[in-house]
């Protein structure tokens, strides 16, 4: 594999992988960040969310994980219905869901680290800065989010076949409302 | 790759001959070139593939090694350009 090709499948694997493939793919990496995340107190709660916790619980980091990827599938889709004329919902669902890879790196970075705890946080927010490798976890977090978010676009290209400015304006508006929809379930089932 | 645009001006060329090769009779005039020669060679191939698998993009993205969206694309790119040519 070239080194152009190896660079170009990090942030758009879905020229080669979609549908099924991709999500079976993507089932493998939700299930080891969620054992992972558990283990290192970190919850993915929101479509773009990454939180630290006192003490996560495998149920609410795979409900979590389970709404984040439902929410995005849900505004994507509707969002394709808008601007493309032919696509199959498993290419929305498998391509979202291994977009979701990046954040398996948070996780066993964070697991690495000794984060202070989130209600001591709230406390005291200075306290970030007490733990070296707990500020280098919360850098790590920014081109983990932009490296998911250039995923998520990609997914959502490649899956509508949509192509100009509106593929652009659909997908902010789609993953503002995907946000909205992931904290509302948030807030309402769990 | 037969030459569909003017290398002068890029304007589309026409057929103006035919000729037999069996008996050397010539047929002149000026004919529109069929729109799939219009498309790029690598275009054509799709087409060709396209057909040989009887239609089918899960084959063909599987003989291609690219997602099946991927190959979806790359056809409704195609139809896009064809039916621009037949619209001129």
């Amino acid at each position: 594999m070239k080194k152009n090709e190896f660079w170009g499948l990090l942030i758009n694997p879905y020229t080669r992988l979609a549908g099924w493939q991709a999500f079976a793919l993507g089932i493998v990496f939700i299930l080891l960040t969620g054992i992972v995340g558990t283990f290192a107190n970190v919850y993915f709660d929101g479509a773009i969310d990454i939180h630290f916790a006192e003490k996560a619980t495998f149920k609410n980091s795979f409900n979590f994980l389970g709404i984040d990827i439902l929410s995005v599938f849900l505004a994507l889709s509707i969002a394709g219905i808008f601007i493309s004329k032919n696509f199959r919902l498993i290419d929305i669902l498998g391509t979202i869901t291994l977009a979701k890879a990046p954040f398996l790196l948070f996780a066993i970075a964070s697991l690495l680290t000794k984060s202070p705890g989130a209600e001591q946080i709230i406390k005291n927010p200075l306290l970030i800065f007490s733990s070296a490798s707990f500020v280098i976890v919360m850098l790590l977090s920014i081109p983990i989010i932009i490296w998911y978010i250039i995923l998520l676009y990609n997914a959502f290209k490649t899956s509508t076949g949509a192509k100009g400015n509106q593929v652009v304006i659909a997908f902010i508006i789609s993953l503002l409302m995907a946000e909205i929809i992931s904290k509302s379930l948030i807030i309402y089932l769990i | 790759m037969l030459p569909t645009y003017c290398p002068s001006c890029k304007s589309e060329l026409k057929v103006k001959c035919l000729k037999c090769e069996s008996c050397q009779t010539e047929v002149s005039g000026s004919y529109d070139l069929p729109v799939l020669s219009l498309i790029s060679e690598s275009e054509q191939q799709f087409i060709l593939r396209f057909i040989k698998n009887s239609g089918s993009l899960k084959e063909m993205a599987t003989e291609l090694k690219l997602s099946y969206p991927t190959v979806r694309n790359m056809l409704n790119d195609i139809i896009q350009k064809i039916e621009s040519y037949e619209k001129k």
